[in-house]
């Protein structure tokens, strides 16, 4: 699967100057400074987020271009002059609020924000590197069992189609929902377990042990720990000034 | 937290059973219902479900953290699927394993009123997540938007506004009762499971 694969060493760009660590203090920065920051003071949130957004994973724009985004912002936008504070602007035969508007731009601003952070830190990094962003939080293991996660949830998705038309077709759905409800699970449980104890077998015979770690522990870069510390700055003067 | 390689391949596969359940019915789900009905129907339901298949892992991973271990895998399965990366699906399947967690913690011991009692936490959780991530995206502006929005509506269909309340308790009274069925059903299915694996 293609999210298994890290992506290629970028040495010497801005996208290889961090690590998962890096990605992980972006979002969170991010998401910080956008939270503390107080109305207009999210605009240069908002501009540093899709500047960093652009420089390492420029994919991750593509998030202002998805309709369902706009979906949830718009009506925010439009509801807002409508719903929030005093009505003093009259416009087009309706009356609107100024101090409305101008918040539901900065939630706007701060949700546009988040978002962007979310998306720039799930496209940046693997799964692998996820897993090993995890091994290094002491959970154990968590990179072996998501890599038997990805092979078995296609042939857990199949049984659970058939099993599933397999009852439909003898008429399981039509009364007593739940108990049918019931017993696909238990089929779809049991024959699972069944699979995995193969799976244990394998993983066991070629004396697999998980306290060792499947690859190196990701460490933060000298780029994570300056990133890391600008995030921070930026938060302390939002929340100061 | 440390696990066997058994109770690690156990835990992928419950995870892998939750994270087919939301990519399979989810999308299901998301097609039948209109997007007004996410937080209330759809949410409730793929939590409640959820809900009962990390619970019946815990019977066959009897440790503490195993519930939270299924968690993140299915977020992360969910995250690599196909509909792209939603913040939102991925924060309620890890507060609802850790709120599953903190439920079996406070029961201490592995009994039925320890899985209602995660259950009941966990399905709850679905009735406060919208207003979290409401607030966390958009701040407390949107608090105002909302009652707002309650009250005019109140008001243009000519009904107290205090039947929202009402309305708003009933909804979390729901979320309730299903939260302590699913424990309740995770529970006796564990032992189906395991006596038919027994055979």
């Amino acid at each position: 699967m293609a999210a298994w694969r890290d992506s290629h060493p970028l040495s010497g760009t801005f996208r290889g100057a961090f690590s998962a660590y890096g990605y992980l203090f972006l979002f969170l920065g991010t998401a910080v400074a956008a939270i503390v920051a107080r109305e207009a003071e999210v605009i240069f949130v908002l501009l540093a987020a899709i500047i960093l957004a652009g420089l390492s994973r420029s994919q991750a724009l593509r998030l202002l271009a998805r309709w369902q985004l706009w979906a949830f912002v718009l009506p925010t936008l439009a509801l807002s002059p409508l719903l929030i504070g005093e009505r003093d602007v009259h416009l087009w035969g309706l009356w609107f609020s100024q101090e409305g508007f101008w918040a539901g731009l900065w939630m706007v601003g701060r949700a546009l924000c988040i978002a962007l952070a979310a998306a720039v830190f799930t496209r940046s990094i693997s799964v692998s590197q996820m897993a090993q962003l995890f091994e290094g939080l002491r959970l154990k293991g968590l990179g072996f069992a998501l890599g038997v996660a990805t092979n078995v949830l296609p042939t857990i998705q199949e049984t659970m189609e058939t099993s599933y038309q397999a009852m439909r077709l003898r008429g399981g759905f039509r009364t007593r929902r739940l108990r049918t409800l019931k017993l696909l699970l238990v089929a779809l449980i049991a024959g699972s377990l069944r699979r995995g104890d193969d799976i244990v077998s394998a993983a066991e015979s070629r004396a697999f042990d998980p306290d060792r770690s499947p690859g190196p522990l990701i460490s933060p870069t000298r780029a994570d720990l300056a990133l890391a510390a600008g995030c921070g700055i930026l938060a302390a003067a939002l929340l100061l000034l | 937290m440390k696990f066997s390689v058994r109770e690690l391949v156990y835990i992928a596969i419950f995870g892998a059973i939750w994270g087919a359940v939301e990519l399979t019915m989810g999308s299901y789900l998301h097609v039948i219902f209109p997007p007004l009905a996410e937080t209330f129907l759809v949410g409730l339901i793929l939590a409640s479900i959820g809900a009962v298949v990390a619970l019946v892992g815990r019977h066959f991973v009897p440790r503490t953290g195993a519930v939270f271990m299924i968690g993140i895998v299915t977020a992360v399965l969910k995250m690599i699927s196909i509909g792209g990366v939603k913040a939102g699906p991925l924060v309620a399947i890890l507060a609802e394993s850790l709120l599953m967690e903190l439920g079996l913690f406070i029961a201490r011991k592995p009994r039925r009123r320890g899985f209602v009692l995660a259950g009941v936490l966990a399905v709850a959780w679905n009735f406060f997540h919208k207003l979290i991530m409401m607030y966390i995206l958009f701040g407390k502006g949107v608090y105002e938007v909302y009652v707002s929005m309650i009250q005019q509506g109140a008001s243009l269909l000519r009904i107290d506004a205090a039947y929202a309340l009402v309305i708003i308790v009933i909804l979390f009274l729901i979320r309730i009762v299903a939260g302590g069925l699913s424990g309740w059903i995770a529970w006796d299915l564990g032992r189906v499971v395991r006596g038919r694996l027994a055979r």
